[in-house]
């Protein structure tokens, strides 16, 4: 007997190690007394100044340290972690709701509304430079900051993703396959590098905004706020469109479905396993230190087409420094978050360290991106993104649940890959879990 | 034990301390920085659950910031809607149903043939069959993972033939990770206990012509069925709470969803954030893990424990 009841007592003491991991996250709501509307406020403080901004970019240290040379009254301290949705934003919310944010963060623009929702960005729109500088971006990244809001702005973007098509143009030579400018090319394309045993590239399915990026250049729309109610559109005709065309691809084993980011995923283009990646700018970073053993044979294009000779491009990522509701110097932040975005110092140093491609036109113009690559054989990469950014449609706008649509988009691939219904179905499932998590949230749904 | 601590009560001969309780002070000193802890780290942590779990978010416009106001159970309704919960826990289920038998059957045999007197070497292998318990669980799963791995595996000609990763074998996959991280930790339970049985015992089996199948059937097994029983209740509770190998094969498998295990799911959920519903689906967990023990136990007890 006696064993029995230290095993209960035992049992029982572990049993509440699930409610303490959800309940350690705190209660305090939102941070200091400033209301994220609160944007009057903007006054320079007294003395010296301590930032601290948390970031994922590679090399942000040293960019900040330029910063930090040249402002002793406001020093910014840099904690770095990992991507935004690996962690990073659960990181953020909690540190929101326990009161202890950092000043700054790295925020995406698919997250910017999430983060919104919660009450977790600092209305800056009243800080000094702030208004002024909108003409200096692309006018959808700086739509994207404000949230559709008059007179408000949430962050100061920081990079944007126009998408292109990463190709290994050795493999695509040497077998004779045209590179495909349309999706119907791509099909066929698909076909014939299936039949040299490579596949001509790989869906993840986790990368739900790389397929958002993909319906985004379909003009498609997941979301859409006219300030009363949000209306989702996850199945929408364009959406159910692009999903089809994979689901396609995938069941005829035309593309390999890797979970994306993984060493099995690199190890896929390292070895000459995928051919091809349509992706994003920064993506040119990914594929150098994920397949380093093919450098010199990759070339860049446009990202294939729906209609032959359109000039439609999608973006993925792209990304902003957004000012935290709690912060006790909205001023100094987004003087910094202003110089870091749009100091020729500063987007210099974020483009050698880390590839991003600038939000702003002038910042796109920069003599870095002018030059050839060498891993890419020289070719002057950064002018096919160029020229794709004017093709990214405008009035995308993302959803104030992105970590949920994900997962539950994600969720649903998954299951499709397996055999599971489609990716159309999916789409259907996460629309209606997607309207669900709005209400039980309290967030207006358009009917 | 300390000298301070007892000198106190030893110099206060007050005879009428004797009749209320003696020692006051020193249980006092003794309990009160435990009972400290445990509100703070127990019994706060799940007050704080169970209380956000009755919250519900109230917001104007789309925009609008977010209150937690009082709502009653509703958070309890979605928990009970909800089919990725209850489909999580089927699974963890199915996975305890094969994975604790198989992983306490193969501690016991282990434990058995430690105990044996014919067995040489019992330190070495001892530490041998302990040393995996000492493998962090996810740098045991990242190991493991890779071991799985159709194209970066050393097994290679395995992998390829048989998808360990994919959607109808990820679960036993990750059973053998599981089973090989515990499998010693529970044997040195099980081990420890079969010590513990007293020599004379053995010596009046001997006596009565028993082998050493038969001590171990009759004698060993039957005596270190508490034992048994104890890491069967842990193990239970392991397996609903599975968080670590699912997260990383999350990284490996594309078959592994961000609700394939219920404390997953919790972890997801509050990661939306969606914290009140998190709560709800923890105390929920939390309750199912209760009954599921005291079921266990309740069934064992007669058995083992006559």
């Amino acid at each position: 007997m006696r064993i029995t009841r230290r095993a209960v007592s035992v049992a029982s003491l572990a049993l509440l190690s699930p409610l303490a991991l959800a309940a350690c996250s705190g209660d305090a709501d939102g941070g200091g007394a400033a209301g994220g509307g609160d944007a009057a406020a903007c006054e320079p403080s007294d003395g010296e100044v301590t930032l601290q901004f948390t970031s994922w970019v590679p090399g942000i240290e040293d960019v900040v340290a330029i910063w930090n040379e040249q402002n002793p009254d406001v020093q910014v301290e840099v904690q770095t972690g990992p991507n935004g949705n690996s962690g990073t934003y659960q990181n953020f919310f909690n540190q929101l709701e326990a009161g202890n944010a950092p000043d700054l963060g790295q925020i995406e623009f698919d997250a910017l509304p999430n983060f919104r929702v919660q009450d977790g960005l600092q209305d800056i729109g009243a800080c000094e430079g702030v208004q002024e500088a909108a003409d200096q971006f692309v006018d959808w990244t700086w739509s994207q900051a404000t949230l559709g809001e008059e007179g408000s702005v949430y962050a100061i973007p920081q990079d944007s993703g126009p998408m292109a098509m990463f190709y290994r143009e050795d493999l695509f030579t040497e077998a004779g396959i045209e590179i495909p400018t349309t999706w119907e090319e791509f099909a066929t394309a698909a076909e014939q590098v299936r039949e040299q045993g490579g596949y001509i590239t790989n869906f993840s399915v986790a990368d739900i905004n790389q397929f958002a990026g993909l319906v985004w250049q379909a003009d498609g729309s997941w979301f859409a706020n006219d300030g009363d109610a949000w209306e989702v559109g996850l199945d929408s005709a364009e959406s159910v469109e692009v999903a089809d065309y994979w689901q396609d691809l995938i069941e005829r084993d035309l593309v390999s479905t890797l979970p994306g980011w993984t060493s099995e995923w690199d190890n896929a283009y390292n070895t000459g396993q995928a051919w091809t990646w349509v992706s994003a700018v920064w993506g040119a970073n990914s594929i150098m230190t994920g397949a380093p053993d093919t450098a010199g044979s990759w070339r860049v294009a446009p990202m294939p087409q729906w209609e032959a000779g359109g000039g439609a491009a999608g973006n993925w990522g792209g990304s902003t420094t957004a000012v935290f509701n709690g912060t006790e110097h909205p001023y100094e932040a987004a003087q910094f978050a202003l110089w870091l975005n749009t100091s020729d110092e500063a987007l210099d140093a974020l483009i050698e360290a880390a590839n991003l491609y600038p939000a702003t036109i002038e910042g796109q113009q920069r003599p870095a991106l002018a030059e050839g690559v060498e891993f890419y054989g020289g070719q002057e990469i950064y002018e096919v993104f160029g020229e794709a950014g004017p093709g990214v449609p405008a009035g995308w706008t993302w959803g104030p649940t992105m970590t949920q649509v994900y997962n539950d988009l994600s969720d649903g691939f998954s299951g499709a890959i397996s055999g599971d219904g489609s990716l159309g179905d999916a789409l259907g499932d996460a629309q209606e879990s997607t309207v669900a998590a709005l209400e039980s949230q309290s967030i207006p749904v358009a009917e | 034990m300390t000298p301070t601590a007892v000198a106190p009560t030893v110099a206060s001969p007050a005879p009428r301390a004797r009749t209320r309780v003696p020692h006051k002070r020193a249980i006092a000193f003794f309990v009160v920085p435990f009972g400290v802890l445990f509100a703070l780290f127990y019994l706060l942590p799940i007050g704080t659950a169970v209380w956000r779990s009755t919250q519900v978010v109230e917001r104007e416009g789309t925009f609008g910031p977010p209150r937690e106001v009082f709502g009653g159970l509703t958070q309890y309704r979605e928990v009970l809607a909800n089919d990725a919960f209850w489909s999580s826990i089927g699974r963890v289920l199915l996975f305890g149903v094969v994975q604790v038998p198989v992983m306490l059957g193969l501690a016991l045999v282990l434990a058995l043939l430690l105990d044996s007197p014919l067995v040489r070497g019992r330190r070495f292998f001892r530490l041998a069959f302990f040393a995996p318990y000492a493998v962090p669980g996810v740098v045991a799963a990242i190991m493991w993972g890779f071991l799985y791995s159709p194209n970066l595996s050393p097994f290679r000609d395995v992998t390829q033939a048989v998808d360990l990763l994919s959607a109808d074998l990820v679960l036993w996959s990750m059973a053998n990770v599981v089973t090989w991280v515990f499998v010693g930790y529970n044997m040195l339970i099980i081990y420890s206990s079969l010590l513990a049985i007293p020599a004379e015992v053995y010596e009046a089996a001997r006596l009565d012509g028993a082998s050493q199948l038969r001590i171990a059937w009759s004698i060993k097994i039957p005596l270190a069925m508490p034992a048994i029983i104890l890491t069967a209740v842990f193990s239970i509770i392991g397996t609903l709470q599975l968080l670590a190998e699912p997260l990383v094969f999350r990284t490996f498998s594309t078959a592994v969803t961000s609700t394939y295990t219920p404390n997953l799911l919790v972890y997801t959920t509050a990661s939306v954030p969606n914290q009140p519903l998190a709560a709800a689906f923890s105390v929920v967990l939390a309750l199912a893990t209760c009954v599921l023990s005291f079921t266990f136990l309740r069934l064992t007890q007669r058995r083992a424990f006559q």
